[in-house]
C-alpha cells in the first residue's frame, strides 16, 4: 500500500472536527467524504488525494462512536491514519467497516515523517517505508482479532 | 479466583473465549436511536437477516430532534427523513420505539435507567460513546459503531477484546456537595488521567465520595469515562441502585429475586487486582471550568487561565494549549470569573436529569438570566421534563427568562436547531468541549449545571460558593 502523507502535528484530533456532528444525518457517502476534516482543515478535501495516508499524534479519533468519522476519511480517499495512538471506539469502526488501516506508529517515525512524504505501508512485515526519505519505520502490529478481521476484510466476513 | 466486578459480569457473558483471542460476549440489552442505526438495518436488509431479539433492543429518537413546539412538523428535511427511516426500521422489524410524541422518548441514555431497561449486571450496548452513562448500575455499557450495530441486530453478540479493569478510589468528604458536584470530580479525573489515561481499559469508580452520591450524579460520573478514554465506567450497585430501579415500567417482575442475587455478586471481591488504580481526594475540590478544546483542560473556578509554557514538559501539550486558546480566544493569565458567556446550556446525557435541573433551579429562583445572555434547559427526556414541571420548576427557570425546552440530545452536540453561533461562548453542562461542536466556530465551556446556572445570571463564571443563594 503506497500513498502520501498529510500530516497533522497535534494530539486528540476528535470525532468532531474528523466529520461534524451537523453532517450526521447525511446518508450518501460521497457527500460525507466533501465534509471530512472541515472542523480542522477546510482545505482537507481539495488536496487530498486517493490512496493518502493521514499522520497524527496521540489519541486520534476520540470522542463520539460516530462510524460517519472513517467513512468520510475512507470515502476521501484515505486508506490508512498513522497516529501515536487511537480512541478505541474509532479503531474498531475504522476496521469492523474495513474502510481504513488505524496504524499505531512510535515517536521517531511520528518526529520523522512529513507532510507530502511517500510511504509505502507492509501490513505483513510491520514495517513503513518512507520513500521520500529512504527510512523504514516499524509500525505496532496488529492485535490478532484486529488482523484477522482486517484480514477478512470486515467484521461481518470474519470467522474465528 | 478473586475477581474485579467487571470480570465477573464479563466473564458471565462470555459465549466463546480464545486464549489471547477475541472473545464474543453476549448482550443484554441494545438501545439505538436515529443517527448510527440507518446503515446497520440497511446491512440487514441487503443481507436478508432479521434482527435477533427484537425484544432486547429498544429505540428511540433523540439526537436530532427539534426541541421545540412538537406539534409542528420537522422543518430540516434530511432531520425528518432519518427520524422517519428509524421509524420505518423499527416497524419492519419489530423493535419498541420510543418517537418523538412519545412520552417516554428521551436521550437514549437517560430513559434506559428511568424505564427499568438499565440493569445491574447486564451488557449494555448502543451506537453512542455516552453509553458508559448505565455502568452508574453496575452495567457493563459501552459505545459501539454502526457495523457493530448491525452484528448486535443480527446475532445478539459482539466481538470483543478484553479490557482492563482500572480502579479509580474518589475519597474525602465534599465540603460543600451543592456546589462541588459529580460533573466537579469527573472533570478533575479527567484533567489528572488525561483523555486517553483510561484508553482500553473500564473504569470501576469506588470509595466513599462515590458510595454518597445519587444515582443520577452516579450516572454524571460514568458518562464521562469516555472522555478520559475508557469505553465504560462503572459502579457497584449498592441500595440506591436497586431503590432507583424499583417499580419502574420495565422492571423485572421477579425484581427482589434479582437483588438478592446483585446484593451477593455483584462487586469486586477484597484482593481482586487492578491493572490501574488512581485515587482523587475530593475533599478540597473546587467547581471546575474547562477553558480548552478537550475536556482535560480545565481548572477551578478560583484559577487563571494557564499560559502554554506551564505545560512546556510536555511539548505537544504545550502546542495543543496554545492552539486550544486561539480557538477559545483566551488570553493566558486572566481569572475564570472574568470569562462572559453569551449562552447556556443546561442539558444532555451528562446533566439533564431531574436532580441537575432542581440543583439549578435552586440558584435561578428569584432571578433573571442576565441581559446579554441566552440561555436554555433541555430536559433529558420527557419524563424529567414532567417530573420537573410537575414541581413547579420549569416555572422558576421560566421566570428567570430561560427557554424550556422539548427533551432531546440538543446543543451537546449541534446535530438539530440548538447550535451556537460562530464566536459565541457557551456555559454548557454537557461533556465535550471539542472544536466546533456546539456549532462551527462555537466556544464551550464545560460546568456544572449549578455554575451554568451562576454564569446564566452573573453572566460570566462565578464561584458558585460565594453565590448568595437566599
Amino acid at each position: 500500500m503506497k500513498g502520501n502523507v498529510i500530516k497533522y502535528e497535534q494530539d486528540n484530533i476528535d470525532t468532531d472536527v474528523i466529520l461534524p456532528g451537523t453532517y450526521l444525518k447525511i446518508h450518501d457517502y460521497a457527500e460525507l467524504a466533501t465534509h471530512a476534516m472541515e472542523g480542522l482543515d477546510p482545505d482537507f478535501h481539495s488536496k487530498v488525494k486517493e490512496g493518502d495516508f493521514i499522520v497524527a499524534g496521540r489519541n486520534f479519533g476520540c470522542g463520539s462512536s460516530r462510524e460517519h468519522a472513517p467513512i468520510a476519511l475512507t470515502h476521501s480517499g484515505i486508506k490508512a491514519v498513522l497516529a501515536l495512538s487511537f480512541a478505541r471506539i474509532f479503531y474498531r469502526n475504522a476496521v469492523d467497516g474495513a474502510f481504513l488501516l488505524p496504524i499505531e506508529i512510535d515517536e521517531d517515525a511520528y518526529k520523522d515523517i512529513s507532510n507530502g512524504d511517500e510511504l509505502e505501508i507492509n501490513v505483513a512485515t510491520n514495517e513503513i517505508n518512507n520513500h521520500t526519505k529512504n527510512k523504514k519505520y516499524p509500525m505496532k502490529p496488529f492485535s490478532e482479532i484486529i488482523g484477522k478481521i482486517i484480514a477478512a476484510g470486515g467484521l461481518f466476513k470474519f470467522k474465528p | 479466583m478473586s475477581k474485579t466486578l467487571f470480570e465477573k459480569i464479563w466473564d458471565s457473558h462470555l459465549v466463546l473465549e480464545e486464549e489471547n483471542g477475541p472473545s464474543l460476549l453476549y448482550i443484554d440489552r441494545h438501545l439505538i436511536h436515529e443517527v448510527t442505526s440507518p446503515q446497520a438495518f440497511e446491512g440487514l436488509r441487503l443481507n436478508n437477516r432479521k434482527v435477533r431479539r427484537p425484544d432486547l433492543t429498544i429505540a428511540t429518537e433523540d439526537h436530532n430532534v427539534p426541541t421545540s413546539d412538537r406539534s409542528l412538523p420537522i422543518v430540516d428535511q434530511v432531520s425528518s427523513i432519518q427520524i422517519k427511516t428509524l421509524e420505518k426500521n423499527c416497524k419492519n422489524f419489530g423493535i419498541q420505539l420510543f418517537g418523538i410524541n412519545n412520552p417516554n422518548q428521551g436521550i437514549v441514555h437517560v430513559i434506559g435507567p428511568q424505564l427499568g431497561i438499565t440493569l445491574p449486571g447486564s451488557t449494555i450496548v448502543c451506537g453512542d460513546s455516552h453509553t458508559s452513562t448505565q455502568g452508574a448500575f453496575g452495567a457493563l455499557a459501552f459505545g459501539i459503531g454502526t457495523s457493530e450495530v448491525e452484528h448486535v441486530l443480527a446475532t445478539q453478540t459482539i466481538w470483543m477484546e478484553k479490557f482492563k479493569p482500572f480502579e479509580i478510589r474518589v475519597e474525602g468528604k465534599r465540603k460543600n456537595p451543592f456546589a462541588v458536584t459529580a460533573k466537579d470530580i469527573i472533570l478533575s479525573i479527567i484533567k489528572r488521567i488525561g483523555t486517553a489515561g483510561g484508553a482500553g481499559t473500564v473504569i470501576e469508580y469506588r470509595g466513599e465520595t462515590i458510595s454518597e452520591l445519587s444515582m443520577e450524579q452516579r450516572m454524571t460520573i460514568c458518562n464521562m469515562s469516555i472522555e478520559a478514554g475508557a469505553r465504560a465506567g462503572l459502579i457497584a450497585p449498592d441500595e440506591k441502585t436497586f431503590e432507583y430501579l424499583r417499580g419502574k415500567k420495565y422492571t423485572p417482575k421477579n425484581y427482589e429475586e434479582l437483588v438478592d442475587e446483585w446484593r451477593e455478586n455483584l462487586k469486586t471481591d477484597s484482593n481482586a487486582k487492578f491493572d490501574k488504580s488512581f485515587t482523587l481526594d475530593a475533599k478540597n475540590l473546587a467547581p471546575q471550568v474547562s477553558w480548552g478544546t478537550n475536556p482535560a483542560m480545565v481548572s477551578d473556578v478560583t484559577e487563571k487561565i494557564p499560559f502554554p509554557e506551564e505545560f512546556a514538559k510536555d511539548l505537544s501539550q504545550q502546542k495543543g494549549v496554545e492552539k486550544a486558546l486561539q480557538y477559545m480566544d483566551l488570553k493566558p493569565g486572566i481569572p475564570i470569573t472574568d470569562i462572559y458567556i453569551d449562552r447556556v446550556f443546561i442539558g444532555s446525557c451528562t446533566n439533564a436529569r431531574l436532580e441537575d435541573l432542581i440543583a439549578a433551579s435552586k440558584v435561578v429562583k428569584g432571578k433573571k438570566v442576565s441581559s446579554k445572555v441566552r440561555a436554555m434547559v433541555v430536559p433529558g427526556s420527557q419524563i424529567v421534563k414532567k417530573q420537573a414541571e410537575d414541581l413547579g420548576i420549569d416555572k422558576i427557570f421560566i421566570d428567570a427568562n430561560f427557554e424550556w425546552r422539548e427533551s432531546g440530545c440538543s446543543m451537546c452536540l449541534g446535530m438539530n436547531p440548538d447550535i451556537l453561533g460562530p464566536g459565541e461562548r457557551c456555559a454548557s453542562t454537557s461533556n465535550r468541549n471539542f472544536e466546533g461542536r456546539q456549532g462551527v466556530g462555537g466556544r464551550t465551556h464545560l460546568v456544572s449545571p449549578v455554575m451554568a446556572a451562576a454564569a446564566a445570571i452573573k453572566g460570566h463564571f462565578v464561584d458558585i460558593r460565594e453565590m448568595d443563594l437566599n
